[in-house]
């Protein structure tokens, strides 16, 4: 399962990396980046800026749906665990209770519960994210460097059905981007 | 108009207060923060460091000592089996709590203060849960089986005793500390990657570079990666107020007069981030200085973090009036017994302590002056921490050295080991955040940059904006807008 | 300051229930089932005053709870100057001011104290040593002086800040924020603490041999649930009115939601802690209220209260559409309202009625005959002012709240 290995695409060419200058120059480009039917594309900020999802057109992650799933899990293995133990495995009268006493039973429960729940948020993240990726092509740009510091950037790649090697570049021109340019990916 | 700090403060009126001074723009924020990082290490740090790794040393000789020779060397007895150990273990833990209050709590009620202090106040819980779990750890006696606390299968067929207060302290504060650990080191990855993208020699960039994952600030990231964030502080937070219940209920769920009663969990919860706000402050005060950050972590953000020491202080306050009420109510002589003990017993001098520190002394925080005040608040912070150390060793001690039968009584008196495990591990805290400083950016950059307003994609934020988007977007009679329109 | 320009007109047309309006009406449907309910109380009543005097202090107790919890509400948003809920206040002021009118809903109780509390009957300290000793606070005259200083003192809250806000309806002066700003800490400290003896007195004391110390907490965490959830109910409401839809958003709908959802949390959180602690160390002397509550039919309720007020909550109320859509968000708090009743019903009745739940006539006539008064007096209050405070400086901030 190609879960950490980048998606990327074939061929010499990677796409094209356009820099702008500030969110707002970035945001409006991403709508018409958006409207114009580009799908194999991406933003790239030092920071995460409020509303860009919505103009890039992305759909909400399905991140809590997984943590709901890893939480309840966890849950009910500590649950089932502490049952277990107390009412079949060892069972001990234990200042009076008895063998299945569940409220003595919450405070693992939970915990694991959140545990679980915090590990699946974590690797879930990582994995929806094809993280770690320690080499991409964009890495070869020199100005995006900066991407971790002051620069916005939107990035479109050659394998998209629009794609092409000038009108592309032209178009992100046209949106504001202060520098456009090709990056191949080996 | 630059308008000065003071005058920035006493803004009831405007919308989105100022939080970061003299307008910076991305670039100098990532300057200021990186810079320390990357720059020779200064005279001052250095200052810091050598004390706190002396104090590391003397804990590993006390840790050592108790290995080799066993609990007997402090001064526990008959009836305290509990004293100093047990009262680290608490106040440490309670310590750790603020930072995830700062990360989480604050993140969900959307204080935008909170991004120049939760890197910091998150490496100060992961530190303080290292030192508190180190005395649970070491106060067992036969430390060479501590794994039994684990439910491993084993050829003796036993399993730990889920039921007891003291291993669900072991379950939450691992829970805890693995929790914390993973929402500062995902808060950490873009700051990171910030540092990696700024390394000068290889062996930097490869060292940031492998802890940053590769992120590059895709926004097809950031979108799971907020996803993340916003669930990682929906489940630290009730983490938080579970972790200390469960530290409370070890006394709790006793029989002890001063210890059986059932405001302790939110009552302990309170208690712990009242003195992690204070050891906050104290570590920003020094910071910010020694960083020169004073731009980013301003006298507003003081402010706000006073306030919320004076409301938690006011929380234990209101417990202990409500124990103290309460044990003449219940008519029960034992409990009125442990209260009265407390006060005017051999331990009066700690109690006493613990009243004027935690519920007089914070009462300078009504006052606006001693909450912008550095000098005071300096002062405070360290009065508080010690005033909430007292209170959990009154808690113990008080109630386990005079409990039902006269001929059980006892009295406990510090040696020479306990302080030295006591002092050892401010060591231990202080040498881990010496290094933290040093090696990572200490402020959330890439949180800091979207409370500046340039950061707004939609122009200016400030009144005028939230106005003319309130005119765009609002719905027409009887609907919604529709879901996740911006 | 806002300047001139950029203060939000929100004409007062827009934001007062227009004269015609079905919600005029309110007031004397609320009037009509006061007096209904009196009535059935009255005659049901003389045959059992004892139910009478305990269905009327549940009842009581619920429209109480409801209008504290609304005060912490407005008094946090002061203290922590929140901008969010500011187009949301008025309904909070407007449900705090009726504490005035609670104070005369008290009297009924005050005629039943030897019904309703074991330790008020004359010569029950005599018998029992534990109520010799609590006798110097468990009796009539100091339990009724204390009464009237938590009313006293409520209404005068109550009534600052609500003479505050409608003031500055007219004035428009900021000054009154930051007055009421600075009032807010120490307003919250008098208030949690007279709320926690109010507990004491009224609830704890009715099973006088037991204590807990967690018991202010306890009915401070119901009555905060009670009260977002009355917020919701009445916002939705308004807006299918056709009232405030302009200005109450899927925004701050999602806001009282996740409330909502985070102090139902919290009050099992509370409830959960008391229980366990005293189910652990297993003291009879604290015990009993407990066993009182798994006594026969008591446990479903028990069971009933786990399951409705905290495992349905919590996972109804996690979602983000839920809370985002008033229908489904006012469900959610319509039922959270009665779970609050039932909360308190459980609290209270187990004192009367130990061998098992028995529903009585009073206990609807009460409902009906507090409630009434309590809606009557809400509503009548509601037709006079505006709807939001028209012009706190912080309106603007708070119109075009935007959730995360």
């Amino acid at each position: 399962m190609p879960l950490l290995l980048p998606q990327l695409p074939t061929g010499p060419t990677y796409g094209i990396l356009a820099e702008f200058a500030t969110p707002a120059d970035l945001y409006h480009a991403c709508e018409r980046v958006r409207d114009a039917g580009f799908t194999r594309w991406d933003a790239h900020t030092p920071f995460p800026v409020h509303g860009l999802e919505g103009a890039m057109g992305l759909r909400r992650s399905p991140l809590p749906w997984i943590v709901l799933g890893t939480g309840l899990t966890g849950a009910a293995l500590g649950f089932v665990l502490q049952w277990w133990v107390h009412a079949t495995a060892y069972p001990l009268v234990i200042s009076g209770k008895p063998y299945f006493a569940w409220p003595a039973m919450i405070p693992i429960t939970f915990e694991l519960g959140v545990l679980f729940a915090a590990l699946g948020a974590v690797l879930g993240m990582l994995g929806l994210n094809r993280l770690p990726m320690h080499h991409h092509p964009l890495f070869k740009s020199k100005v995006f460097e900066r991407v971790t510091d002051d620069a916005f950037f939107i990035s479109i790649e050659s394998w998209d059905p629009q794609f092409d090697q000038s009108a592309t570049g032209k178009l992100l021109e046209s949106l504001g981007a202060r520098r456009v340019e090709l990056l191949e990916c080996e | 108009m630059a308008q000065t700090e003071a005058e920035l403060l006493d803004n009831p009126v405007a919308g989105s207060p100022t939080l970061i001074l003299r307008s910076p723009d991305f670039h100098s924020i990532t300057e200021a923060v990186a810079g320390p990082v990357e720059g020779r290490t200064p005279i001052g740090w250095w200052l810091f460091f050598i004390p706190a790794f002396a104090l590391l040393g003397l804990l590993g000789i006390a840790v050592s000592w108790l290995f080799w020779e066993g609990i007997g060397i402090w001064g526990l007895n008959v009836p305290v089996g509990w004293a100093y150990d047990i009262t680290n273990f608490v106040f440490w833990i309670g310590i750790g709590h603020a930072g995830t209050l700062i990360s989480a709590i604050l993140f969900l009620f959307r204080q935008k203060w909170r991004t120049s202090i939760n890197r910091a106040a998150e490496a100060m819980t992961i530190f303080a849960v290292m030192c508190a779990l180190m005395f649970p750890g070491i106060h067992v006696g036969r430390v060479w089986v501590a794994y039994w606390m684990f439910p491993l299968p084993n050829q003796m067929g036993m399993w730990p005793n889920f039921r007891s207060p003291l291993l669900w302290d072991v379950f939450a504060v691992s829970v805890y500390g693995t929790v914390s650990v993973l929402f500062w080191y995902v808060g950490l990855i873009p700051d990171l990657a910030m540092m990696r993208d700024r390394a000068k020699t290889r062996a930097r960039k490869l060292a940031y570079g492998f802890f940053a994952l590769g992120w590059r600030g895709s926004v097809r990231q950031w979108h799971h990666y907020e996803s993340a964030y916003l669930v990682l502080a929906a489940l630290a937070t009730p983490l938080v107020l579970s972790v200390h219940s469960i530290v409370s209920m070890d006394f709790a769920v006793s029989l002890l007069p001063g210890w059986h009663t059932t405001i302790f969990p939110p009552y302990f919860v309170a208690g712990a981030i009242f003195s992690g706000f204070a050891m906050v402050l104290t570590l920003m005060v020094i910071c910010r200085t020694a960083f020169r950050l004073e731009h980013i972590v301003t006298l507003r953000h003081f402010d706000y973090m006073a306030k919320i020491t004076l409301v938690t202080g006011s929380m234990v306050g209101f417990a202990y009036a409500t124990e103290f009420f309460t044990s003449w109510y219940s008519g029960n002589p034992y409990e009125m017994f442990a209260f009265l003990n407390r006060a005017l017993g051999p331990y009066a001098w700690a109690y006493w302590i613990m009243v004027s520190c935690n519920v007089i002394s914070p009462q300078v925080f009504w006052f606006k002056k001693a909450r912008t005040s550095i000098p005071i608040l300096f002062v405070m912070s360290i009065v508080i921490n010690i005033g909430m150390w007292f209170e959990r060793f009154v808690i113990i001690t008080t109630s386990l050295h005079r409990d039902f039968l006269p001929s059980a009584w006892g009295h406990f008196t510090p040696t020479i080991w306990d302080v030295s495990c006591l002092l050892g591990s401010f060591g231990l805290f202080f040498t881990m955040f010496c290094l933290f400083v040093r090696f990572v950016p200490m402020v959330a950059t890439s949180e800091v940059k979207t409370v500046l307003p340039q950061a707004d994609p939609h122009g200016r934020s400030g009144p005028e904006r939230e106005i003319q988007a309130h005119r765009g977007k609002l719905p027409g009679r009887g609907e919604l807008a529709p879901e996740g329109a911006s | 300051m806002i300047p001139e320009r950029d203060r939000v007109a929100l004409r007062p047309e827009q934001v007062t229930i227009p004269p015609g309006h079905p919600w005029n009406r309110i007031p004397v449907l609320g009037a009509v089932c006061a007096l209904l309910g009196i009535a059935a109380c009255a005659i049901l009543g003389a045959a059992n005053p004892k139910q009478f005097f305990f269905s009327w202090l549940v009842s009581f107790l619920f429209f109480l709870s409801l209008a504290l919890g609304a005060l912490f509400f407005v008094l946090i948003q002061y203290a922590a100057q929140g901008g969010w809920g500011i187009v949301l206040r008025r309904i909070g002021e407007t449900i705090f001011a009726m504490l005035p009118v609670m104070a005369a809903l008290f009297l009924p109780l005050v005629l039943g104290l030897r019904d309703l509390y074991s330790w008020a009957v004359p010569g029950a300290a005599e018998q029992d040593a534990l109520l010799r000793w609590k006798a110097p606070y468990l009796n009539v005259p100091f339990f009724l002086m204390r009464a009237a200083l938590y009313f006293g003192i409520w209404s005068f809250i109550a009534l600052l800040y609500y003479r505050g806000s409608r003031g500055q309806d007219v004035t428009g002066d900021p000054g009154v924020s930051a007055r009421l700003r600075r009032l807010a800490g120490p307003a919250i400290i008098v208030l949690a603490l007279t709320q926690t003896f109010a507990s004491v007195d009224w609830i704890m004391s009715l099973t006088p041999h037991w204590y807990s110390t967690m018991f202010g907490v306890y009915f401070f965490a119901g009555s905060f649930v009670g009260f977002i959830a009355l917020l919701s109910v009445v916002a939705v409401a308004m807006r299918r009115a056709g009232l405030l839809d302009t200005v109450i958003s899927a925004e701050h709908l999602h806001d009282i939601g996740k409330l909502l959802f985070a102090f139902t949390v919290f009050w099992a959180y509370i409830a959960f802690s008391q229980f366990f602690l005293i189910w652990y160390a297993n003291l009879p002397e604290e015990t009993i209220w407990y066993r009182a509550r798994m006594e026969g039919s008591w446990m479903t309720v028990s069971l009933f209260l786990m399951a409705g007020h905290f495992v349905a909550p919590f996972f109804y109320l996690m979602g983000r559409t839920v809370k985002r859509k008033g229908a489904t968000l006012a469900v959610g708090g319509a039922w959270l309202l009665a779970m609050h009743f039932v909360d308190l019903y459980w609290q209270v009745m187990p004192t009367l009625h130990p061998e098992g739940v028995r529903p009585s006539a009073l206990d609807v006539a009460a409902l009906v005959a507090v409630g009434g008064c309590f809606v009557a007096a809400a509503s009548w209050l509601m037709r006079r002012q505006a709807l939001v405070p028209l012009r706190d400086p912080r309106l603007a901030e708070s119109l075009a709240f935007e959730n995360v």
